[in-house]
């Protein structure tokens, strides 16, 4: 009954945004998961309404009505049969409209959790791998599976315009498909609390129409940078490369996310800030400010002139 | 009626009473110790020194206020001549001025402090701990100082190790110990001209770290010969700004100014990086790995990205550098020591992820290596 009283309020926030949000689906699960809760919706509002009419015979109603409903049929059918007879057409309902896929996918994305980030890796038909993180670039109209694990705590996934919400677990690897029906973009955060910067931990996902993802697939297959880019001497230098992985070059850390076209992505931070060159310049030298309790140290002993070659350089990675 | 008339003749104790009486007691008290201190009537001259029975008792209190706060923890081992030798350059500096040495008599103006600093020949009396709490803590209303660092305690050890060593000591073993056996060499004409050679305070800190050929007289000092100058200039900045927690450093750098900062960084840098101790010996790929590559699943970056001869001006270069200084330095951030430097902040977290086994094998690791030229990128 609480929640019934608090949906309108949700209603009217759900209605200010439509990158997030699972009332404006934008793909067959999400679609399915807004169906479930219409309905929902609907049959316990009539719940809801017929036991305030029962309440109110029962206090206000004449002798014969509260007969009627002290009645041990009357206690049988409305609080036995009913009841079992609605949670089980509803239960039934959800797991049909929420039936596992039964066909393969046309792509295979692995995103794994980590304290405050998302690493991405998007599997390809001759299995190696794109590496990526905090932005997944999907084609539209195609069914995908993220293959989804964390590697420290509890993580969850949650695209609310494209479906429903997974954990991340350690130890276990949990599978959710996906699918956009229009290209755009639609937000995702982590969906349970794991410490810390926890709520400036988001991503994008970017539905792409199918050529469109293709030639993006392709050109990302290929590294931007060569060590002898601009800036890549400083950035290495700076011990970058110990945390963080630039295709193509020598860099080559896990510990920190991938940034091998990180100038492509609209944000950066894990989707915290907007990328270019200041923001990052921002974040090596002062980033505890803005992402507080991050894992990436603040590289104070940098000079300007060095902070802002090494931003270039990544900005331009695109 | 006799009770009557008791108790016509005598104050009745109530509660109400015995408050009132209690209450003007403390007040007067109050106000007489007020006058006391208002009116000057106490004579605060050390040269007047305290009545007999105040001094026995203010000992009393003191030495059973050491003994009660001393820490219950096991010391290093206090014979090592590595924390010998750092505590008597430490002592050179800190300590003799006040309390003497074999080569120099208590100074006849710290004398007439009140209390008059003890000659230190006679710390047998107190224990390991209580010396090493007394170093760290100072003791108030008599002039002996806090550790500065006060997260720095091997620190505090190394001077408790040599105070344990110097009764008995003669001048001349004494000078070696303090002031080391380094020749700095002459000054160039230039600098002779000028005025402003660095061989002076060279040689404050080759007490303890060396110079020319010759490497730091103690395991727990870093080598310097060959370091970046940018780095050793920022790190003398962080101590003299105390961004960098260390009793010893702190005093040693406080009086620099930047210009000599910048002699001494670049005389070091200017020497040739010493040869490492002992052979590569046997190789261990769990840790070639962890250097090289880290740990991403531990959030663990490898060391060499930073720490070799490729990376910026700004980092320590590691190879060649003593074991038990690494060691130390990656085992006081794992334990919590945070100093406000960048460069804490950026090494305080991954030293933290490190198990003590990890620390020392990487110690380990790089002592071994040969150090080696100048940075690709300046």
């Amino acid at each position: 009954m609480r929640s019934a009283a608090a949906l309108p309020f949700c209603l009217a926030l759900g209605g200010c945004s439509t990158v997030q949000s699972a009332l404006s689906p934008a793909g067959e699960q999400a679609a399915q998961i807004a169906v479930l809760t219409w309905i929902l919706l609907g049959v316990l509002g009539g719940v809801l309404l017929i036991v305030l009419g029962a309440l109110w015979l029962a206090i206000r109603g004449s002798d014969n009505a509260r007969r009627l409903l002290s009645a041990d049929w009357a206690v049988s059918i409305g609080g036995i049969a009913f009841p079992a007879v609605v949670l089980t057409a509803l239960l039934a309902g959800g797991l049909w409209l929420m039936r596992p896929a039964t066909t393969d996918a046309a792509l295979t994305i692995e995103v794994e959790g980590r304290q405050w980030w998302w690493r991405v890796g998007y599997v390809l038909d001759d299995g190696t791998r794109i590496e990526a993180a905090n932005e997944i670039r999907i084609p539209v109209g195609q069914e995908v599976d993220f293959v989804l694990t964390s590697s420290d705590v509890i993580h969850s996934f949650w695209v609310p315009s494209l479906g429903g919400k997974l954990d991340m677990i350690p130890g276990r690897t949990n599978r959710l498909r996906l699918k956009a029906e229009r290209p755009g973009i639609y937000r995702g955060q982590c969906a349970e609390y794991c410490g810390g910067p926890h709520a400036l931990m988001a991503f994008e996902v970017v539905a792409l129409p199918e050529a469109d993802f293709a030639a993006w697939r392709q050109a990302a297959g290929q590294p931007v940078s060569t060590v002898r880019e601009s800036g890549f001497d400083v950035f290495a230098a700076a011990g970058c490369g110990s945390c963080h992985a630039i295709a193509g070059t020598s860099a080559n850390g896990r510990v920190g996310p991938d940034l091998s076209r990180v100038g492509e992505r609209r944000m950066m931070a894990a989707a915290t800030m907007p990328t270019s060159e200041e923001n990052i310049a921002r974040f090596i030298a002062d980033g505890q400010r803005h992402k507080p309790g991050n894992l990436m140290p603040e590289f104070d002993v940098l000079t300007d002139e060095q902070t802002k070659t090494i931003a270039s350089y990544l900005a331009r990675l695109k | 009626m006799p009770s009557a008339r008791k108790s016509a003749l005598t104050i009745r104790l109530s509660g109400r009473r015995i408050l009132i009486g209690l209450g003007s007691l403390v007040s007067l008290g109050l106000v007489g110790a007020g006058m006391f201190a208002w009116l000057g009537i106490y004579n605060v001259a050390a040269s007047v020194g305290h009545f007999y029975v105040v001094d026995r008792i203010l000992r009393f209190g003191m030495e059973n206020s050491v003994k009660a706060r001393a820490p219950d923890i096991v010391p290093p081992d206090l014979t090592d001549p590595n924390l010998i030798r750092l505590g008597a350059a430490h002592y050179y500096a800190g300590c003799a001025y006040c309390h003497g040495s074999p080569d120099t008599p208590i100074s006849p103006i710290a004398h007439s402090m009140l209390p008059p600093p003890p000659d230190l020949g006679g710390v047998e009396r107190w224990k390991d701990q209580e010396l090493f709490w007394l170093v760290r803590n100072g003791l108030k209303y008599t002039g002996m100082p806090a550790w500065p660092g006060p997260s720095r305690d091997e620190e505090v050890w190394a001077a408790v190790a040599f105070l344990r060593a110097m009764p008995g000591m003669n001048r001349a073993q004494y000078t070696r110990l303090a002031l080391g056996d380094v020749e700095i060499a002459a000054q160039s004409g230039e600098e002779i001209a000028t005025g402003e050679g660095p061989s002076d305070a060279v040689q404050a800190c080759a007490r303890c770290h060396g110079g020319g050929a010759k490497g730091p007289e103690s395991d727990l000092v870093p080598v310097l010969h060959g370091q970046p100058a940018d780095m050793m200039v920022q790190a003398l900045r962080d101590y003299a700004a105390g961004r960098r927690p260390s009793g010893i450093m702190q005093a040693a750098t406080s009086g620099l100014t930047e210009r000599e900062m910048v002699q001494l960084a670049t005389y070091y840098a200017g020497l040739t990086p010493l040869r490492p101790e002992g052979a590569p010996g046997e190789t261990d790929s769990r840790v070639e790995r962890l250097v090289a590559e880290g740990d991403a699943a531990r959030n663990i970056p490898g060391c060499v990205q930073c720490h070799d001869n490729r990376a910026l001006p700004l980092y320590p270069r590691l190879a060649g550098q003593s074991a038990r200084y690494l060691e130390g330095r990656l085992t006081a951030w794992r334990a919590g020591l945070r100093g406000t430097s960048a460069t804490d902040a950026i090494m305080a977290p991954i030293a933290g992820r490190l198990t003590p086994e990890e620390i020392s094998r990487i110690a380990q690791h790089f002592a071994r290596q040969p150090a080696a030229g100048e940075s690709a990128v300046r």
